[in-house]
């Protein structure tokens, strides 16, 4: 196994991070620290979603539903007993009283959504094609729907407010090395391998007694753990929200970071991640400057999605594998022949 | 009609056909043989524009068609029959028959009067003609794609092992539906397996193996030769 | 007697318009194996054409025809940027490039016209209502039954009678062969989103007459029951599709008289949870299709 070059791959991917989180630390400027945290917080999100797909090949669509139950079961645990009346005012009586450190809510959350992913998807895993995708689909329809009426932990369709501001630049940097780590470990480990040989056939990995809806379901519910994750940090800087934050407009945004980073690689995920994200936050400054000096009639809204499926179209066409297609960045910069493996 | 020269398929990193030259006069009836995986039928298909290949060149009346559509090559005169034997399982045999004068809109009573011929040719394919394609059986359907093919009135037929799976009977049957068709002026490239029967039947024949032609020459030469079993089997 | 001719009404009307969402999604997945995640956005392009027609002094049923041709136009540019550009690619490919493109068109719509939703011209029959044997019930619901019967009518004389028709039928069970006898694959191609845009245009007018306005996100309903839709009826059979249509109204319409209110709300999470478990239990839908299948 190229333990080097996966350990130069995570130093190279940490080091953007690492110098984002520096360089925030030392501008003192609120606004990049926004960004910072953002950006961490989609690099969690996004390599988090490169689990399951770049290694299964399967396109999933109940990542942010995950998203989603990550952030609200954290919610439910950390806001505060004298908030929770108003919060939420149909809580179980049972769950009144809790009230634990955002850290111990967030980490609850990524149990409870590995929990429901171990339970949920293991019969879905062994669907492909069409039918995999449409019940992906169903399923992020299921998660919604029961984030939109189940009052008494979300609030309903209504914002959820009350949160504990927790979340950190150096906790979401942190949670952002951690994932990608884990990431590039799963990719190398015997799972990792195995769904990647049965991804290019599939015949030929069952034939040598792989059983690929197991492997599936790994990635799948580490996919939806890392998830829950970034949803547990994302409720915890935010402070509220509401259901429709976990829907398609967010899983269009955190896919388009995967395919135009290149969803094969963790590098990929990890370039896509800062590309897309820092060009966002320039199109919305752009946005809100073009609503500032009323050039027109109503708001200027959906450039940026505007911008990002068109350059996600384009991708797919030209580049559809993305920026990063096959190699880890630490396997990139060594052009010579195998004279060190 | 026909020339093939230096002709490359590839599956991925497999090399199914490397440099494989061969050719088809008005008229003829030439066999392609070779054991299962030489790469015949990826050369049939490559030749029907069904796969894009790497390499090499393929005329057709002294044109190339190289990378052509295979809805094109239908109309350039080349008609390809499939050994999977792809009827359309949920239409009618007449409906088969019918997409497969596809080509020909306007020339209604050419068709019409094809169709008679097809089904002369074929009288259970009359009897079946209200009948989905799939509850005909394995020579029923064999019967049926050569008419179908025969419907957009080819110069030159790619048959892909005719004879695949069907009884010793059915097979002399249809073999005797090739020897008619050709007679009728039809040129036919016949890819088989079974070489005794199509050498029994060709004018000329080549052999492929492991993605070449290792022989060709006259059918009765081939058959005589004492190395056809060697060549099959690859020593 | 009157609340189950009501009751007949309610779902007849509704499996109509469900069954014409339906088929305009199997007839582009049957054939091409793509899940148009775009099919919504069809809806919402004639919805705002009818929208940006609304002032002008053109008669009703022009502006409906022009809206139901911007529809079937979007269907094609559909294929051009979403579909042909990536079709010998990966499924995800196609899928994810058809997800993007609904999403630009909805962004599209936020950024050109406005985020709020717009009233749509819509002659005054779609908002009278008849009496019909102690039934009272809205006459869109009827123009709805009757357009569906002419328009699945139709359809099936083109899908069962037409050469295109047989090619169209022909390429869903094997598009390779389909061509090796010389149907064009950009024929049958662009035939089937340009039909999936007609099915969508004319099903818009009537969905649209219930709100009588069209927003960004109107799309997205009428995705889901397509797929709810296609998937009880079987992914790749149009009649399964048809019959897919009516038996979602059906189920939605009695859920609709037996469930108490505190589960209705969760009534999409019901049928979504159908929708995997039917899919878990047969993966090709319910109702199965042609045989044979394969990518192009």
């Amino acid at each position: 196994m190229p333990w080097r070059r996966l350990a130069l791959s995570f130093l190279l991917l940490a080091l953007p991070v690492l110098a984002l989180a520096g360089a925030v630390q030392f501008a003192q400027s609120l606004l990049l620290e926004r960004i910072a945290i953002t950006l961490c917080i989609n690099l969690v999100l996004v390599v988090g979603l490169q689990v399951f797909m770049g290694n299964a090949g399967i396109l999933s669509f109940a990542h942010i539903g995950f998203m989603g139950v990550g952030a609200y079961a954290a919610a439910v645990l950390s806001i505060p007993a004298q908030m929770k009346g108003m919060a939420l005012p149909d809580l179980y009586p049972l769950l009144e009283g809790v009230a634990v450190a955002p850290m111990v809510a967030i980490l609850a959350g990524v149990a409870v959504a590995a929990l429901v992913a171990a339970l949920v998807s293991y019969p879905l895993m062994r669907l492909s094609d069409a039918a995999a995708v449409i019940t992906s689909f169903a399923l992020l329809v299921v998660l919604h729907t029961l984030m939109l009426h189940w009052s008494a932990v979300t609030n309903g369709p209504r914002t959820l407010f009350g949160l504990p501001k927790a979340t950190t630049l150096g906790l979401a940097a942190g949670a952002a090395l951690a994932v990608i780590a884990v990431a590039l470990l799963f990719k190398e480990s015997r799972t990792g391998l195995l769904l990647r040989a049965s991804r290019d056939d599939e015949i030929a990995a069952g034939a040598i007694g792989v059983r690929i809806p197991a492997l599936r379901w790994r990635a799948f519910v580490l996919s939806a753990a890392i998830a829950a994750l970034g949803g547990g940090l994302w409720g915890h800087f935010i402070t509220s929200f509401s259901p429709k934050a976990f829907y398609l407009k967010e899983t269009f945004v955190v896919l388009g970071m995967l395919v135009i980073g290149g969803a094969s690689t963790v590098s990929g995920a990890v370039l896509g991640t800062f590309l897309v994200t820092l060009a966002f936050e320039g199109l919305r400054a752009v946005e809100g400057a073009l609503n500032r000096a009323q050039l027109f009639a109503g708001q200027v809204v959906g450039l940026t999605e505007v911008a990002l499926a068109c350059a996600m179209i384009l991708f797919l066409i030209l580049r559809p594998g993305g920026l990063l297609p096959t190699a880890e960045i630490g396997a990139l910069r060594r052009t010579r022949p195998e004279s060190d493996r | 009609m026909l020339e093939v020269a230096g002709l490359e398929v590839r599956y991925g990193a497999v090399r199914a056909v490397r440099g494989a030259s061969l050719a088809v006069g008005d008229g003829e009836l030439v066999a392609l043989l070779g054991a299962n995986g030489a790469g015949k039928s990826s050369t049939l298909r490559a030749i029907a524009g069904a796969l894009r290949p790497a390499a090499g060149s393929i005329r057709l009346d002294g044109q190339e068609v190289l990378g052509t559509s295979p809805e094109r090559m239908v109309r350039l005169g080349a008609a390809m029959v499939p050994e999977t034997r792809d009827v359309f399982p949920d239409l009618t045999v007449g409906e088969n028959l019918r997409l497969g004068a596809f080509t020909r809109r306007g020339d209604a009573q050419g068709v019409a009067a094809d169709r008679e011929r097809m089904l002369a040719m074929f009288p259970v394919l009359r009897e079946r003609q209200d009948q989905p394609a799939g509850t005909l059986s394995g020579g029923e359907q064999q019967m049926l794609v050569i008419a179908r093919a025969m419907m957009s009135r080819p110069r030159l037929l790619l048959l892909d092992e005719p004879s695949l799976g069907l009884a010793p009977t059915i097979v002399q049957r249809i073999f005797a539906m090739i020897v008619e068709l050709r007679r009728a002026g039809l040129t036919i490239l016949l890819v088989e397996q079974n070489a005794a029967q199509a050498l029994a039947i060709a004018d000329r024949a080549y052999v492929m193996r492991q993605g070449e032609i290792a022989a060709s020459g006259p059918a009765a030469e081939i058959a005589a030769a004492t190395d056809l079993q060697q060549l099959y089997l690859g020593g | 007697m009157t609340a189950f001719l009501q009751f007949v009404v309610d779902v007849l009307a509704l499996g109509g318009a469900y069954a014409l969402m339906a088929l305009g999604l199997v007839i582009v997945y049957g054939i091409l194996r793509l899940v148009n995640f775009a099919y919504g956005e069809l809806i919402m392009v004639t919805g705002y054409t009818l929208f940006l027609l609304g002032g002008s002094p053109l008669p009703w049923i022009l502006m409906a025809a022009v809206a139901v041709l911007m529809a079937v136009l979007t269907g094609i540019v559909t294929d051009h940027v979403a579909f042909r550009p990536v079709r010998t690619k990966s499924v995800t490919a196609v899928l994810i490039t058809s997800f993007a493109f609904s999403t630009l068109l909805q962004n599209a719509a936020l950024l050109l016209i406005s985020p709020r939703p717009r009233s749509v011209p819509l002659p005054d029959i779609f908002s009278e209502t008849v009496r019909l044997g102690g039934v009272v019930t809205p006459v869109r619901n009827l123009i709805t039954i009757a357009t569906a019967v002419v328009l699945l009518a139709l359809f099936a004389l083109l899908m069962k009678r037409s050469v295109l028709g047989l090619a169209m039928r022909a390429a869903a069970a094997n598009f390779t062969m389909a061509r090796m006898l010389g149907v064009p694959a950009n024929l049958v191609i662009t035939s089937a989103f340009a039909i999936s845009g007609l099915l969508a245009g004319i099903v818009a007018l009537l969905w649209l007459g219930r709100s009588a306005s069209v927003a960004p996100g109107i799309g997205l309903e009428p995705l889901l029951v397509a797929f709810i839709a296609t998937v009880i009826g079987g992914m790749r059979s149009l009649e399964g599709a048809v019959i897919g249509g009516f038996l979602l109204a059906f189920i939605d319409t009695s859920l609709n008289h037996l469930l108490p209110q505190d589960l209705l709300k969760f009534r999409d999470a019901f049928t979504f949870t159908a929708v995997i478990l039917i899919l878990l239990w047969r993966p090709e839908g319910l109702i199965r299709g042609p045989a044979a299948g394969r990518r192009t």
